[in-house]
């Protein structure tokens, strides 16, 4: 495969990706955005939730930048070529430089991935680039990434912004004190509270049109909607609350964005306990989740009700992979046939005079899914199983439970979905690093393996719908919501370019 | 005098102390890994516990406390893991805006809470009573956070009149401003102001005036009330010269213990008015798992409710020459 980009073209594509499609001198000098949480660090190596994301990608540069449809196009890097399935040759544009002035090279992008691939590093980037080999620089600017095995959805991934080395070696901490190529450049951190940036004048696609973006953290959802309703804030973005989005949908001061996202909502089914390691019992569990319900009256059908792994936005969706339906009757033949039944007056199931217990956990901060926990364990009480619910903040139901495989039944999300080996490679893979319910099935792997290693497009298309078949069937997720993305901002902003990562790239378009 | 005050700020050691290890075995309790945090799902066992190691997260609970305690002895807070600066900084940046919204809220509380209570009380039983004591049940029972819900929904979102969000500049400079001809400066500090002040006061206000009122009514049945009045002392200087001043002797000390109370508030209503204050850091110190800024965040909180206790303590000496200030109580 040969792919070699041509500079009319590379500027046609970072236009577009770049640019809103509206007249630049209408976007306000100072724009204000509501942000539910802080960044964690301004270290693009080590980002790893959605402000920090969202944060880094207006101070840094990748190497790529994914367009609205997501698909990689120039950035730092002008062009690039695939001379064999396991070389990429990246061509770095020329006379890009940091915010202290120092040009920007191909030691620089080494730099950056060489740390990213180390694992003493700790980058939470690492396990979407193991293939990765080496990453050499040819001359001051081309760099060549050599991979261990073919790996399609690398050029996905390398949208990370690219850290000044010299800098970063002399001890400076960009975590706190950020350096880098893009748009904006950090004016001041106050931490918990707000992350303001100022334009780069210098900036190589020309200087941005606000001057100042700052990012307000507001944590209560309703609180950072009235914040915005009263004009304190320009723009606020998903996460919302479904009651607050109906609301803004109905207002006419405001320019509504509601669409698909790139996030899933799913139940992580823990297959090394006990109850839960036979895939019949998955699936008996998966028919008493009324999911329609969940979707349509808790969520308020903001979200969309899944059928599978695959998000339907991908090119590997498929409208004929499914989970199974909502059948109470059908689960409870199921569990029946496990040997689950009714043995005495109290309506509830045992196996050998064993009651079924089981616990559903998900974490506090998100109303809407204790709401559908509570909801579940109602359905599953009527069923007779002995339902009961955990809730805890995101620390303990995070480091101190779901990732320590400690679960049974636990109700989370993935984000940021741009391939659809984001969604499955680390997490239902048997070596894979976020396989926190320790799944192993080699048919899933080797399907799992094909997606990540056929570079043709049919290729992984059949590798990903056999994969998310294989998981619709077994259950060791099951997905309950395709999360929806939503975004309001106030006209003055103009009509901004919709980016369902909640990028805020659409804000930095240069200056008339 | 001096030397009351002297001891009340020695008496703060062993309190800090209490305070220090109550806070770090509460933490030893909670769920939840620092280290997983810092590196995020992705990192590998091995990676985490490598950090563990390296932040003395492995260390017995006993030698970790021991460490803390003597650090804090030479007064080292220890470092915030996910800002990586020195805590008493990070604390220390944010703590004037807090203790800005819980005085002015304090203010706002005790000013409002004895108008109600006064009203209230020398007009026992006609509708001006009916209602201030209504408007107290109110404030009693609304939670902070519903209630600052809701002013922000009325005064910003409604009427427009208000932001919803944010901080002015600092008092000090406001008030500099204000007397150097720059009053919008002074007038924005104070828009902002308000809502989160009124928000958090609101409960304090609530709790004094029903306290103005049982207080003064005690007082307004004694002899030497009914001997002003016989004087043929107009009724409004009884009040204020007579009743209120031994009627506020119980208030002064309830003011000092809501002081704690607002504290633990401000976690909520800076949350809610994004107000960059102590509170959203300890929302973001506990979440993030920063294990040394929760400890400082804390053991600062304790500090100045105990500064505050002493305060009202040489007010009510002030107030009352019955009270002698000659020992600690």
């Amino acid at each position: 495969m040969r792919a070699i980009v041509s500079a009319p073209l590379v500027l046609a594509a970072v236009l577009t990706a770049t640019t809103p499609g509206v007249s630049y001198a209408e976007m306000p000098k100072a724009v204000r955005v509501g942000i539910d949480v802080d960044a964690g660090t301004l270290d693009p190596r080590l980002a790893r939730d959605t402000t920090a994301f969202r944060a880094n990608d207006l101070i840094y540069d990748g190497l790529v930048q994914l367009s609205q449809d997501l698909k990689p196009v120039p950035d730092i890097a002008e062009s690039w070529d695939n001379p064999a399935p396991t070389v990429w040759v990246f061509h770095l544009r020329k006379g890009v430089k940091f915010h202290d002035g120092a040009p920007l090279t191909a030691e620089d992008v080494v730099f950056t991935y060489r740390s990213i691939i180390d694992p003493k590093f700790n980058a939470p980037y690492r396990a979407l680039v193991t293939p990765v080999a080496s990453v050499d620089a040819i001359d001051a600017s081309t760099v060549k990434f050599t991979l261990e095995v073919p790996y399609a959805p690398l050029l996905s991934y390398l949208d990370v912004g690219i850290v000044p080395k010299a800098l970063v070696e002399g001890g400076r901490d960009i975590a706190l004190k950020p350096i880098g190529t893009g748009p904006m450049k950090l004016a001041a951190w106050q931490r918990g509270a707000s992350i303001k940036l100022e334009a780069n004048a210098d900036y190589w696609a020309g200087a941005p049109a606000a001057k100042t973006i700052e990012l307000v953290v507001i944590g209560d959802n309703t609180a950072r909607a009235q914040a915005f309703e009263a004009g304190d804030l320009d723009l606020i973005q998903s996460p919302l609350s479904p009651q607050d989005i109906k609301r803004l949908q109905a207002d006419r001061r405001f320019v509504p964005t509601v669409q698909a996202g790139l996030g899933i909502t799913y139940l992580n089914l823990n297959t090394a306990d006990p109850i839960l390691a036979d895939p019949k019992m998955r699936r008996a569990l998966a028919m008493l989740i009324d999911q329609k319900t969940i979707v349509g009256k808790i969520y308020e059908g903001v979200d969309q009700a899944a059928t599978s792994i695959l998000l339907p936005s991908s090119w590997a969706y498929s409208p004929e992979i499914k989970q199974p339906d909502f059948d109470p009757e059908g689960a409870r033949a199921l569990l029946a046939s496990l040997g689950w039944k009714v043995s005495n007056g109290d309506g509830l199931l045992r196996k050998d005079g064993k009651p079924l217990k089981l616990t559903i956990a998900t974490h506090s901060e998100d109303p809407n899914r204790v709401q559908a926990v509570e909801f579940m364990q109602a359905v599953m009480k009527q069923a007779g199983i002995q339902a009961e619910i955990q809730i805890s903040d995101w620390p303990s139901f995070s480091t101190g439970y779901v990732q320590q495989g400690k679960h049974q039944v636990a109700l989370l999300g993935w984000l940021n979905l741009v391939d659809p080996d984001r969604v499955s490679y680390g997490q239902l893979h048997t070596d894979g690093s976020l396989n926190w319910g320790k799944y192993a099935n080699p048919a899933l792997d080797a399907l799992l393996d094909a997606g990540r290693q056929s570079l043709d497009l049919p290729g992984r298309q059949a590798a990903y719908r056999g994969a998310a078949r294989v998981i619709a069937d077994e259950l060791p997720y099951y997905v309950l919501s395709y999360q929806g993305y939503q975004r309001f901002h106030n006209p003055k902003l103009g009509e901004l370019q919709v980016n369902p990562r909640g990028y805020l790239r659409a804000l930095v378009a240069p200056a008339k | 005098m001096l030397s009351y005050v002297g001891q009340r700020l020695v008496l703060l050691i062993p309190t800090a102390a209490g305070m220090v290890v109550v806070t770090f075995c509460l933490l030893l309790l909670i769920p939840g890994d620092p280290a997983a945090m810092l590196l995020g799902p992705e990192a590998s066992p091995e990676a985490i516990q490598r950090l563990r190691t390296a932040l003395g997260l492995d260390a017995s609970w006993y030698m970790r406390l021991g460490d803390y305690v003597l650090r804090l002895a030479q007064g080292d807070m220890g470092m915030s893991l996910f800002q990586n600066e020195p805590v008493s900084t990070v604390i220390f940046s944010r703590l004037g805006a807090t203790v800005e919204l819980a005085v002015v809220a304090l203010l706002l509380a005790s000013i409002a809470g004895i108008a109600l209570g006064v009203a209230a009380a020398s007009r026992q039983g006609t509708m001006i009573d009916v209602g201030a004591m209504l408007l107290a049940q109110l404030g009693v029972s609304m939670p902070i956070y519903w209630l600052g819900i809701l002013l922000a929904l009325f005064f910003s979102v409604h009427l427009g009149w208000l932001p919803a969000i944010g901080r002015g500049a600092p008092l000090p400079d406001a008030l500099l401003a204000a007397v150097t001809g720059e009053p919008e400066v002074f007038v924005n500090f104070l828009s902002h102001l308000f809502l989160p002040a009124l928000a958090l006061g609101a409960n304090a206000a609530a709790v004094i005036s029903r306290l103005v009122r049982a207080s003064m009514l005690e007082v307004l049945s004694e002899d030497f009330v009914r001997t002003a009045h016989s004087k043929g002392l107009r009724p409004h200087r009884v009040i204020f010269a007579h009743v209120l001043r031994n009627a506020l002797l119980p208030v002064i000390s309830m003011i000092g213990l809501r002081f704690g109370a607002l504290l633990g508030g401000a976690v909520l209503t800076e949350s809610i008015f994004g107000w960059p204050g102590l509170g959203q850091l300890t929302i973001a110190a506990i979440s993030q798992r920063d294990l040394p800024l929760i400890q400082g965040i804390t053991l600062t909180f304790a500090i100045l409710f105990a500064l505050v206790n002493l305060a009202v303590d040489l007010i009510y000496a002030a107030v009352d020459p019955r009270i002698r200030l000659g020992g600690v109580p």
